[in-house]
């Protein structure tokens, strides 16, 4: 090979393979930042094994992987066994061109499509959820189908076809011909398209995102639910254990494609040589179906029985779930309630990735949920459009924890949809070591042209205009587009000091010393703080005046057992449950059941407690005037034609 | 003789496209019964009618008095060898002749003597356990015998098997395949298109050809009593030249009369007039009743091909006498070597040696293989 071709060789495999080998390096990384090596260490992995909810999504991942695997290799099977004895070639044609065309529609096409339809389906049935694990499953096996005629369809081509007309010759029926005769000879075929079904399924993210209902999450809609906090390292553990075993798949199935080709040579030259048996070829075939169909007994069996069930519909990473020896507040929910009420209930629990993600999915209809945490501006939106119900707190008495300056806010005056769950205050987050401790205090750092290149801003409109409007002491609500303007100004003016435009990469940029300044939330400061480089010193204030954010617990109009919904936010608001969520989360709590809990107090230490509850003042008064509310649809269409023409110009 | 199958009146279309018409047939049990044709006559349609695998648009298949239309295969007692052996790659030798023994739910001590007995019967004793890609052609053709025989079906359907061999090995399967008949008292339909092995290996043999049977007939009868032009040009060589059949004996061609053993035809009436060219004496030039001019002297081993021109119309003479390119020679007709036949849509066609090659037959002939 020339020098020249080797290089090349060299740079592709690089190209091909350098991120696989930097999430296996990351994921056996001691601590939790993307930029800093701190250490082999086999914690995430350990970690990962005890995430419920995580194994949970990788078992439901797994389940739904084989059972469209198998569906879909029977069905493809018999396909192409039809397609093959089509005797019009154009015929053949056209039914290949049809099978095709889903494996070369977009998959977002194919994804909403499906969605449509079962939504339609499930209206003509009256149901009141049309989403389930039957129409994830449905939807799987459609994609799969395709890949498993393709690997199929050839096999039978290559294969004599006087074969089973040889077996019925010989006194079988067509059946008889087709399992004792023709599928061992296509067997590889079929093998390779099961394999390569099961892969499909268990990576797509786009056509389960369209077509899961409430409370059967896979593992890559959980994984990009989690962005709302960043992507632990967890993740980057399981993804190196999937990357494995899909490659030991993928072995396996190239393994039976030489075999076949190997065996044909063979067959050519009159002489046969040592491969994979028969008898090898038909182990794997039976366990793998083996394990599928035990798996789908124990998730039928675990699935029956006379239990309630409660929908569950909250942000990735967004309640404690049992890692690190945390309470895994799901489960128990679960048993208290077992053991309260004498009655067994299963939550289904579920994410989201962003408010809006949550308002389409629920304005769809296709799913129902009986709790959803949303935002505050989201729930003014919910309760304008009637998709609430109003509370009963009779079965809520932990409300009484909730102090009265959390209460009559903005968005719920009358406080009849919502129960606060968070809430936090954005602030500033620098690097001491680079910045001039007499520069902070203000908004004015992150305009200061001392620090030009060091400086990041929200790559969103609403936030990157609310701390421009913050610094000129705007309302970030305003309807007077000359405010705007005025904002859009001091954007541009920023501009040149920016280092980037950015939403979860600022942890990297600032705990790695590439960026000094930024603004985000206090509960997240201290995740950068952990994970920040020796030479980096990471601070946080707060500017005045800043935005404030609440998310809160809300009953959703589609909810099917209120009552149940409501027993679930009081057990929320109790203090074993409240405290161990808001440790997990970071964020500050409401309640005050937990923020004047003294072990609380010890636990988040002297310094995380003053910054995640600063000293507001009157809370009610200062949220109300600095919160972001939902703004009209035709100031919401002003702010983006100016974000764009800060992005463009 | 009792009748194991009769034919009746069958008519077969595929696509619009006609493949047999009017077929009439009737199979004896204990015979070996050869349906010869070209390629696409329909003789393996016919064939597969048989086994199953067709149904007739018309007409019906009758087995021992039974109609049988649209009974399938597996419920036929009748067996195939498939053109391409068709053995079941994943099994060996073995389990590929036990399959219909298995299939049939015998005993397995049961299944274990009769595939034994077969396989010796075939002398493929001793490979039992070998995996059947790894025979050579003949070997997997003993095993597709063997494996059609053992469950003794009345009727042996074999499907051109000899077609991949080649021929020291088609001539040695030839013989055996006629003693296995005579051993196992089945009744062979075999299909083929080569009419050496046709007349060598058969009781009756049946010519086809664009969907009709010509002629059913001993092997003698077909070659010395062809029915017409076709059946006379594709059951060996012949001449084939017009004639007038002046009275009963008495025939005229090529400018002269002869005398000839057909009779019954009425007087001066047109015939096509045969003459097989091993039946063809060469003499000196004036004791002959033609003469002609040798255009062309092949050497085949037995005896030499020429080729002589008698007045335009191109001879095919076989004899062990050489003669050179250009000699001028006399040709002498005895009368049993002159055989009468009536008009037919094949005359003309056939007979005319002028531009005889025996490359351009294979050629084509491959060609409509690949067709098929």
């Amino acid at each position: 090979m020339k020098p020249i071709a080797k290089v090349y060789t060299a740079i592709l495999f690089l190209f091909l393979f350098a991120p696989i080998a930097i999430l296996l390096v990351f994921s056996f990384n001691s601590g939790n930042s993307l930029s800093v090596l701190s250490g082999f260490s086999l914690y995430w992995y350990k970690e990962l094994f005890h995430d419920a909810n995580t194994l949970g999504a990788l078992r439901n991942t797994l389940v739904l992987a084989l059972c469209a695997a198998v569906i879909s290799t029977v069905m493809g099977t018999a396909a192409a066994v039809g397609i093959n004895k089509l005797r019009s070639r154009s015929m053949r044609a056209a039914m290949n061109t049809v099978t095709n065309l889903p494996m070369m529609n977009p998959e977002i096409i194919t994804g909403i499509s499906l969605m449509l339809m079962f939504v339609f389906a499930g209206r003509l049935m009256g149901l009141a959820t049309s989403l389930n694990f039957g129409t994830i499953l449905i939807a799987h096996v459609t994609f799969c189908l395709p890949y498993v005629i393709l690997q199929v369809l050839p096999k039978l081509r290559q294969m004599d076809k006087a074969l089973p007309e040889a077996a019925m010759d010989l006194g079988c029926t067509p059946m008889g011909a087709f399992l004792k005769v023709e599928l061992p000879e296509i067997l590889p075929g079929v093998l390779t398209g099961m394999i390569m079904a099961f892969t499909l399924s268990l990576d797509d993210f786009v056509i389960s995102y369209f077509t899961s209902g409430n409370g059967f999450e896979t593992l890559p809609i959980r994984i990009y639910n989690m962005t709302k906090k960043t992507v632990t390292p967890k993740m980057y553990a399981l993804a190196t254990i999937i990357f494995f075993v899909i490659l030991a798949l993928l072995l396996v199935t190239n393994l039976m494609d030489d075999d076949a080709v190997r065996e044909r040579k063979a067959q050519r030259r009159g002489k046969k040589e040592h491969t994979l048996s028969d008898r090898g070829k038909k182990t794997l075939a039976g366990s793998v179906m083996g394990v599928a169909a035990a798996l789908i007994i124990v998730v039928s069996v675990a699935g029956g029985g006379n239990t309630l069930e409660l929908n569950v519909y909250n942000w990735g990473e967004y309640i404690s779930d049992g890692s690190d020896g945390s309470l895994d507040t799901i489960k128990d929910f679960e048993a208290w309630y077992e053991e309260t009420y004498g009655q067994k209930v299963k939550v289904n629990y579920s994410t989201f990735a962003s408010n809006e993600d949550m308002y389409a999915k629920l304005k769809s209809g296709a799913v129902s949920y009986d709790v959803i945490i949303p935002s505050d501006y989201m729930i003014a939106r919910l309760a304008a459009e009637d998709m609430l119900v109003p509370l009963n707190f009779d079965n809520i008495p932990n409300y009484q924890y909730i102090e009265p300056q959390f209460r009559g806010l903005y968005y719920d005056p009358d406080d009849r949809y919502s129960v606060p769950y968070t809430y936090g205050v954005v602030g500033i987050i620098y690097d001491a070591n680079q910045v001039d401790q007499a520069d902070t205090g203000d908004w004015d750092l992150m305009w200061n042209p001392k620090y030009a290149g060091k400086i990041l801003q929200f790559n969103n409109s609403r936030d990157a205009f609310g701390t421009a409007m913050y610094s000129l002491d705007l309302d970030v609500n305003t309807t007077d587009k000359a405010q705007w303007d005025r904002a859009l100004q001091t954007l541009l003016d920023q501009r040149p000091l920016v280092k980037g435009y950015v939403m979860d990469e600022i942890f990297n940029a600032l705990e790695s010393g590439e960026a000094a300044i930024g603004a985000y939330y206090a509960g997240d400061y201290f995740t950068m703080v952990d994970a920040q480089a020796d030479n980096v010193d990471l601070q946080f204030y707060y500017p005045d005046p800043t935005n404030y954010f609440i998310d809160a617990m809300c009953i959703p109009s589609c909810c099917a057992n209120q009552d149940l919904a409501e027993i679930f936010i009081n057990y929320m608001l109790s203090e074993e449950p409240a405290i161990a969520n808001a440790e997990y989360i970071y964020y500050a709590c409401p309640n005050s059941l937990v923020y004047q809990n003294e072990t609380y107090q010890e636990d988040m230490g002297e310094e995380a407690m003053e910054i995640l509850y600063p000293d507001t003042g009157d809370f009610a008064e200062k949220y109300n005037k600095l919160a972001y509310r939902n703004l009209s649809d035709e100031m919401l269409g002003y702010m983006n034609t100016l974000w764009e023409n800060l992005k463009i110009n | 003789m009792k009748k194991i199958i009769e034919l009746k009146n069958i008519t077969k279309a595929f696509d619009g496209e006609p493949v047999l018409q009017g077929i009439n047939l009737d199979i004896y049990d204990n015979e070996f019964i050869t349906l010869l044709g070209p390629s696409g006559c329909g003789k393996t349609t016919l064939l597969r009618l048989i086994g199953g695998f067709e149904t007739p648009d018309e007409g019906d298949v009758v087995f021992l008095g039974q109609r049988i239309n649209d009974v399938p295969p597996y419920k036929r007692n009748v067996n195939t060898v498939f053109q391409k052996y068709a053995l079941f790659p994943h099994l060996n030798v073995f389990e590929n002749v036990a399959f219909p023994l298995r299939e049939k739910k015998v005993p397995k001590e049961e299944i274990e003597a009769k595939v034994t007995e077969m396989l010796s019967l075939v002398a493929l004793k001793g490979f039992e356990h070998r995996s059947v890609t790894r025979l050579s052609g003949g070997q997997q053709q003993r095993v597709a015998i063997a494996r059609a025989l053992v469950a003794h079906p009345q009727v042996l359907l074999l499907d051109e098997p000899l077609g991949a061999l080649d021929l020291k090995l088609r001539k040695d399967m030839q013989v055996e395949l006629k003693k296995i008949q005579k051993q196992t008292g089945i009744t062979f339909v075999f299909v083929t298109h080569d009419q050496e092995e046709a007349l060598s290996m058969s009781d009756t043999v049946v010519v086809m050809s664009e969907g009709k049977i010509h002629q059913i007939g001993t092997p003698i009868d077909i070659y010395n009593e062809p029915q017409n032009a076709f059946v006379a040009d594709f059951i060996g060589e012949s001449n084939i030249l017009d004639g007038i059949m002046l009275e009963d004996y008495k025939v005229s061609f090529s400018g002269q009369t002869f005398q000839c053993l057909d009779k019954d035809f009425g007087k001066n009436v047109p015939v096509d007039v045969v003459v097989r060219p091993e039946d063809v004496d060469i003499v000196p030039l004036e004791r002959g009743q033609l003469t002609g001019v040798v255009t062309s002297v092949t050497f085949m081993g037995v005896h030499y091909e020429i080729i002589v021109d008698v007045g335009g119309f191109k001879w095919m003479i076989q004899t062990t006498d050489f003669v050179d390119v250009d000699e001028h020679i006399g040709i002498e007709l005895e009368p049993d070597a002159i055989h009468i036949m009536k008009k037919s849509e094949y005359s003309d066609l056939y007979g005319d040696y002028s531009s005889f090659s025996n490359e351009l037959d294979e050629l084509s002939e491959v060609s409509e293989e690949e067709d098929e």
